[in-house]
């Protein structure tokens, strides 16, 4: 039987994935990767916390209206950040994060 | 009227501004930002009127509370000060953007942020962790194409990347913490969090504690507190100079808001108060020390006025470490007035010599009274408020706050806070010093300012001082 603990640890593992993934790799496409995998991780937490909870014996679909927002809105940052990441490739040649050095004090 | 009009309209405004860009690409681009900037005022004039409560559809989502009306209002300004900021930057940007035609591409950086304008006014009502989220990111994907707009500018990309990452990073625990939140209580709501909080058995209470610590995270990140506070320095001396403008002031508010609005909430229970606002005071503790001693040792003015915005984000946590007291909140909506003024004060002068010098180090202002008397003055109001020293918006901004501390006896806070006042005298009278008694390094030009100019950094002066004398109105609007 797949209980709600079970989504959650899914979901803490794909988030903790991305998270690990943001922090050491260094090519800044495969970070946007990761942090789409953050996202979807907790799409899946809220899917399951929504499905799990009952209220007046009806299923509590609140936030499955947000996990649609989050779609949305990972797609624009994905399409934001795809571009800016081309203007950056065009005028420095490089997609690595350890490249992006230009400003220290 | 229904309050929902006044984003809808600036909204509308946008987008009407955007079609008449693309269907007539022969028209000057400064008017585009004059339309912009007399919509957005019609719109402030609007928040005056008479409101109706929300409609029932909206109601669970969108609160239009004093709090709300304030920041409204504020926004608005702000916007309409980063336009103003932006004409004077048209040749920065015709020269960041590469383009078959001169002047291509100028005509959105004036619209964006009105959109950026709009979001913001959602977000200051918010009270559903759904209006919140999407509101947040409207605004936040408006800053990465804003901050990495001069495109043939490394510097400028290289910020916005940084953004990007770091704020879609924050987007994660940010929604991470809402969700465990909604798997607790069971609303998405933050009006009601707290009826929810109250019900629950005290087997939920790690889960709760959880996804507050990942909104905090997020919230923290918007207002740059201490340990999130490391992308604020790169972004803001990579940004064009408007934006950094408006992020340092418009987001940094936006996130005082949302903090507001959810810490409100965890007060009313008290064993959970207890552990956030212990957080809250040691947070602001380490965010005054960090932002004060960082802020001594720079050598470049954006990166100054970056970590001196750190420190500021220390003085209104002390505030928040407050919330009990009655004046909190009229303290804080009172001290983010003082620092709109004194801060945008401080961009545009700072815009104008760039251009002027070449360069944004401090040694660029050295015998800066020669070359303009106003821009010298300007920049001593501005460094004095920001400094907090008697007759300026700053020392009232700083003595309520202070107040409001004592008031809730937060005396470790207090001595913390009164020696990183010290420090900031230090640096940002170093900026004066440079200005008046030192000789400049090259042969020096006289600056000569455009009228509109002339009358804004005037304004902006008249405002610092008027508040620092007669602060009573930003209070009452927020009692």
């Amino acid at each position: 039987m797949i209980t709600l603990s079970h989504y959650l640890m899914a979901s803490g593992l794909l988030f903790s994935l991305g998270l690990a993934g943001v922090m050491l790799r260094r090519n800044i496409i495969i970070i946007l990767m990761c942090l789409e995998m953050m996202l979807s991780a907790v799409n899946l937490s809220i899917v399951a916390f929504s499905r799990y909870s009952i209220v007046h014996g009806h299923q509590n679909y609140d936030a499955q209206v947000l996990v649609f927002f989050i779609i949305t809105v990972a797609a624009a940052e994905i399409a934001v950040g795809l571009a800016i990441i081309v203007a950056l490739f065009r005028s420095r040649q490089t997609t690595h994060s350890e490249d992006l050095n230009s400003m220290k004090f | 009227m229904n309050p929902l009009f006044l984003e809808l309209t600036v909204v509308l405004l946008g987008i009407a501004l955007l079609m008449v860009e693309a269907f007539f690409p022969k028209l000057c681009k400064k008017r585009l930002a004059f339309v912009g900037m007399g919509g957005l005022f019609f719109v402030l004039l609007l928040t005056w009127l008479p409101m109706s409560s929300v409609s029932i559809e909206s109601a669970p989502f969108y609160t239009i509370d004093n709090v709300a009306l304030f920041f409204k209002r504020f926004m608005i300004v702000t916007t309409i000060l980063t336009l103003l900021m932006s004409l004077d930057y048209i040749p920065v940007i015709e020269r960041g953007i590469p383009g078959e035609r001169l002047g291509a591409g100028v005509g959105e950086f004036f619209i964006l942020p009105i959109f950026a304008c709009a979001s913001l006014m959602w977000l200051v009502s918010a009270v559903s962790f759904i209006l919140l989220f999407v509101s947040l990111e409207c605004m936040t994907v408006v800053l990465y194409i804003s901050i990495s707009y001069l495109r043939k500018d490394p510097k400028s990309l290289e910020a916005g990347t940084k953004y990007l990452i770091l704020s879609a990073l924050t987007t994660g625990f940010l929604i991470y913490g809402i969700s465990w939140i909604f798997g607790v209580t069971g609303t998405t709501s933050i009006a009601h969090l707290a009826e929810s909080i109250v019900l629950l058995p005290a087997s939920s209470m790690t889960p709760l504690l959880f996804g507050t610590g990942l909104i905090l995270v997020a919230l923290c990140f918007k207002i740059a507190a201490f340990p999130f506070q490391f992308w604020l320095p790169d972004v803001y001396q990579g940004a064009p100079t408007p934006i950094t403008a408006f992020l340092s002031i418009a987001s940094k508010a936006a996130g005082f808001v949302l903090l507001l609005r959810f810490l409100e909430q965890l007060y009313l229970i008290p064993t959970l108060g207890k552990k956030v606002f212990a957080i809250t005071t040691l947070l602001a503790i380490v965010t005054l020390l960090f932002g004060n001693l960082a802020a001594m040792a720079q050598t470049n003015m954006k990166r100054l006025l970056a970590y001196s915005s750190i420190a500021h984000t220390g003085y209104i946590l002390m505030a928040v470490a407050s919330i009990g007291a009655a004046l909190a909140v009229p303290a804080i909506g009172f001290y983010l007035v003082a620092y709109l003024a004194m801060t945008s004060l401080a961009f545009i002068v700072l815009m104008i010599v760039t251009e002027t010098s070449g360069g944004d180090e401090i040694y660029c202002f050295q015998g800066l009274h020669e070359r303009s008397p106003l821009l010298a003055a300007a920049m001593t109001v501005a460094m004095i408020s920001l400094a907090g020293l008697p007759f300026s918006a700053g020392f009232f901004g700083k003595f309520f706050i202070f107040q409001v501390a004592f008031q809730q006896g937060h005396y470790g806070l207090l001595a913390v806070a009164t020696l990183s006042v010290v420090a900031g005298i230090y640096y940002y009278l170093k900026v004066v010093k440079a200005m008046y008694w030192k000789q400049p390094s090259e042969t020096c030009t006289p600056i000569t300012l455009s009228k509109l100019t002339t009358v804004l950094i005037s304004a902006l002066i008249a405002v610092i001082i008027i508040l620092g004398i007669y602060p009573t109105p930003i209070l009452m609007s927020l009692q």
